[in-house]
C-alpha cells in the first residue's frame, strides 16, 4: 500500500478523505487498485473518466478501434481530433491530462482466449465494458477461474443491465448460460443507443469498481439491475448460482480450452459428462 | 396475467407491458407464455426454439423471480407479473 498521500494528493482527493467510509486509507487503496476496462466505447469512457477521476492507480484500457466520428455522441473520454487514433491512445491520453497519478497500461488488441488468461491475473478487478457477447462470455469464464470479479454493465437502446460478479457469488452464465446464437439480437450499429445511456450505466459500473476496491457497501451480488431510461425505472432481479453451471457449478471446468468464443461461447468439448449435457 | 418485456422483445411485440387473459382453469406460467405468443405471433420464433422450447438464453420470471424451462408448470394468478428477458451485450 502507498505509504502516504502528498499534499497534492491530499488537496485532489480531498472530498473523499474527509469521508469516513473511505479517509486516507481508502484512497490509498484506490491508488493501490489495478483495474482492467475492457473496452474503451460508450461504456468505458466513463468507467476510465471516473476512475481516473478518482485516483485508480492502474488501469488498463484493451480496444483494438479506432476513434470514429459516430462514437463521439457517447464516448466522451475521445474527441473530434482523436477521429482515426486508436481508443486506447486516445484514452491514455484523456487519463494523462485528467490526473498525473495514474498510470495507463494500454493494450491495442482483441481479448482473446489466447490472451486474457495473460492479462486479466494482472489486475485487481474487470470492468466488462465490451460490446459483444463472445467477449463477455470470455471475461466471465477467464475472470471466475482466476477468481477476480467483474463489474458488469450491457446496453441496448434505451436499456441497460448492471451486476457485479464476485468469486463467491453466481457468475454470468448462471443467469445467461449461454449467448443468444450470433444475429439474433440486433447490435448498436444496427438499432442505435441513446447516448445518454452508457454514461449512466457505465457510471453505475465505475461505482461499483471503487466500492469493490475500497470493500465497502453492498456490491450488486446476485442481482441484475435493469435500467430502462424511456421511464426511469430500475428493476432488480435477483439470480442464484447454479449448481449445474459449467464455470462455477459442483462440477466445473478448469480451463477455457474447450469453448469456442467466435459463436454461442457453449461450454462442450471438456471431456467433462457433464458439459456433454449442456 | 401481466407480462412485462425487456429490450428486443419489447420491439418485436411492439409493447413493454402487455396484459393477457388466460383461459384455463388452473393457468400456468406455460398457459400465460401460450396467451402472450397468441397475441403477439411475432414474438414466438424469437422466445422458442425449433422444438417448442423456451429459448436457453432467455430469463423467465414470476413476480421478478426467475423460474426459467423448468418452470413452465409453475401455477400463476390472476394478479402475477411475468417478465421475459434476454442478455443484451451493447457497450
Amino acid at each position: 500500500m502507498s505509504l502516504s498521500l502528498d499534499a497534492t494528493q491530499l488537496d485532489r482527493y480531498s472530498r473523499h478523505i474527509i469521508m469516513d467510509e473511505i479517509g486516507p486509507e481508502g484512497q490509498a487503496a484506490l491508488l493501490d487498485g489495478r483495474v482492467l476496462v475492457v473496452g474503451a466505447g460508450g461504456l468505458g469512457a466513463p468507467v476510465i473518466q471516473y476512475l481516473a477521476a478518482a485516483g485508480v492507480g492502474t488501469i488498463g484500457v484493451v480496444d483494438d478501434d479506432t476513434v470514429e466520428r459516430s462514437n463521439l455522441q457517447r464516448q466522451v473520454i475521445h474527441a473530434d481530433s482523436d477521429v482515426g487514433i486508436p481508443k486506447v491512445e486516445s484514452a491514455a491520453a484523456f487519463v494523462a491530462d485528467l490526473n498525473p497519478d495514474i498510470t495507463v497500461e494500454t493494450y491495442e488488441t482483441r481479448l482473446s482466449k489466447a490472451n486474457a488468461a495473460d492479462i486479466i491475473p494482472e489486475y485487481d478487478l474487470v470492468v466488462d465494458a465490451s460490446d459483444n457477447f463472445p467477449t463477455r462470455y470470455l471475461v466471465n469464464d477467464v475472470c471466475r477461474l482466476a477468481e477476480i470479479p467483474v463489474s458488469h454493465g450491457a446496453i441496448y437502446r434505451f436499456e441497460g443491465q448492471v451486476t457485479t460478479l464476485v468469486p463467491e457469488g453466481p457468475c454470468y452464465r448462471c443467469l445467461f448460460p449461454e449467448p443468444p446464437e450470433p444475429g439474433t439480437v440486433p447490435d448498436c450499429a444496427t438499432t442505435g443507443v441513446l447516448g445518454v445511456l452508457p454514461g449512466t450505466v457505465g457510471c453505475l459500473q465505475a461505482t461499483e469498481a471503487v466500492k469493490l476496491l475500497l470493500d465497502t457497501g453492498e456490491p450488486l451480488v446476485g442481482t441484475m439491475l435493469c435500467y430502462d431510461a424511456m421511464d426511469l425505472s430500475v428493476e432488480r432481479v435477483p439470480y442464484r448460482a447454479r449448481d449445474d453451471c459449467p464455470i462455477c457449478g459442483t462440477d466445473p471446468i478448469d480451463s477455457i480450452a474447450g469453448i469456442e468464443y467466435s459463436g454461442g461461447c457453449q461450454v462442450e468439448d471438456v471431456g467433462s459428462d457433464r458439459a456433454a449435457s449442456q | 396475467m401481466h407480462w412485462k418485456l425487456f429490450a428486443d422483445l419489447a420491439e418485436v411485440a411492439g409493447d413493454r407491458e402487455v396484459d393477457v387473459d388466460v383461459e384455463a382453469d388452473a393457468p400456468t406460467v406455460d398457459d400465460a407464455l401460450s396467451a402472450l405468443l397468441d397475441a403477439y405471433p411475432a414474438l414466438e420464433p424469437r422466445v422458442l426454439t425449433d422444438a417448442g422450447k423456451l429459448e436457453p438464453h432467455l430469463n423467465l420470471l414470476k413476480n421478478g423471480e426467475q423460474i426459467g424451462e423448468p418452470g413452465l408448470s409453475t401455477p400463476v394468478d390472476e394478479g402475477d407479473e411475468l417478465a421475459l428477458f434476454p442478455p443484451v451485450s451493447g457497450g
